[in-house]
Order: C-alpha cells, then sequence, then structure tokens
C-alpha cells in the first residue's frame, strides 16, 4: 500500500514537472516566423480562392499587373 | 487603393478565413479588391509567415502581417511585416516606382 503510494506521488511529481515544462515552453513560444523570402526572389506561385469562391492563380498576373499581397490575421479584426 | 491601380497594381489580402467570412468582412469594411482563402494555410507555408498566437491559453497558426509587393515578372519588389494593422503606404510608394510596361 505505501509502495503504491509513493508510486503515485512519483507520477504525480512527474506530470506536474511536465506541465511546468510545457507552461514554460509555451510562454517562449510566442513564435513569430518571419519569412526568408526577400526582394529579388521568385514570388512562389498559388491557386486561392477568393471571396467570391472564384479561383485566383498569382501567375495569372504575370506580364500583366503587379501584385501586392496583403496577409492579415483574421476578417474582423483588426486587420 | 487608388493609386495602387494607377500603377497598374492589383491587390490581394489573403487570411486563414473561410470564402464566406472574407466575402462577409469584404462587404462590412467595403474592400473592393478580392480577399483570398488560405484555409489549408498552404500558401503561409509557402511564404514563410505562419505565426503562433496565443488565446486563452491555446495556440494557433495564423499569419503574420506581411505585405509582398510582387512586379510584373513575378518577382518580390518589397516585403514589409506590419506589427498591427496593415499599412499600404510602402507599397504604394514601392508600385509607384515600378516600370509601367
Amino acid at each position: 500500500m505505501r509502495s503504491m503510494h509513493f508510486k503515485s506521488m512519483i507520477v504525480a511529481a512527474v506530470l506536474a514537472g511536465c506541465m511546468a515544462a510545457g507552461a514554460i515552453r509555451a510562454q517562449e513560444d510566442v513564435k513569430v516566423t518571419h519569412t526568408s523570402l526577400k526582394a529579388g526572389d521568385v514570388a512562389p506561385d498559388f491557386t486561392l480562392l477568393d471571396n467570391q469562391w472564384k479561383q485566383i492563380r498569382l501567375s495569372d498576373y504575370r506580364g500583366k499587373k503587379n501584385v501586392v499581397l496583403a496577409f492579415y490575421v483574421l476578417a474582423f479584426t483588426e486587420g | 487603393m487608388a493609386k495602387l491601380e494607377a500603377s497598374d497594381a492589383v491587390v490581394f489580402g489573403i487570411s486563414i478565413d473561410s470564402p464566406a467570412a472574407n466575402n462577409a468582412f469584404a462587404q462590412k469594411i467595403g474592400v473592393t479588391f478580392p480577399l483570398l482563402s488560405d484555409m489549408n494555410r498552404k500558401v503561409l507555408k509557402q511564404y514563410g509567415i505562419l505565426k503562433m498566437y496565443n488565446v486563452q491559453k491555446e495556440e494557433y497558426d495564423w499569419a503574420q502581417r506581411t505585405t509582398f509587393v510582387i512586379d510584373k515578372k513575378g518577382v518580390i519588389q518589397s516585403v514589409e511585416e506590419e506589427a498591427s494593422a496593415i499599412n499600404p503606404n510602402n507599397a504604394v510608394a514601392v508600385c509607384t516606382k515600378l516600370p509601367k510596361k
């Protein structure tokens, strides 16, 4: 009985340790992924649906228009 | 916007929202340019701008606010990360300097 209790204490301690480590990591992990793309690089091509469910392909604009891509976080937030 | 159109540029907004959400958003804020849905985060990964956001102790990977200007040859002319809401001034400045043809 005593050893059972001891074992469960160890398990609890290990769990607590893991959770603490996880919490610390989560705090450090305000990860910002900075793009490795830079001026002079070829823009990766893509096809995405627009807000009218129409496919937009970046390479369709090649030779025709300059393109500004504005990535935003979420709709209905402040950009 | 008028300045960008005058400099022969098209503008696309991109986020992980669905087309339906983007359409409602477009109507609400009255944007005239298309809002693109990167629902599987494919383009965010291609462009390397996934950012972890911690909301009520859960993590979400959404876009880092970034503006790319791409010229007619498909070459990136400027990359600008934004701390808060997207500011078009730099994109306008870059586009205005690009050759018209």
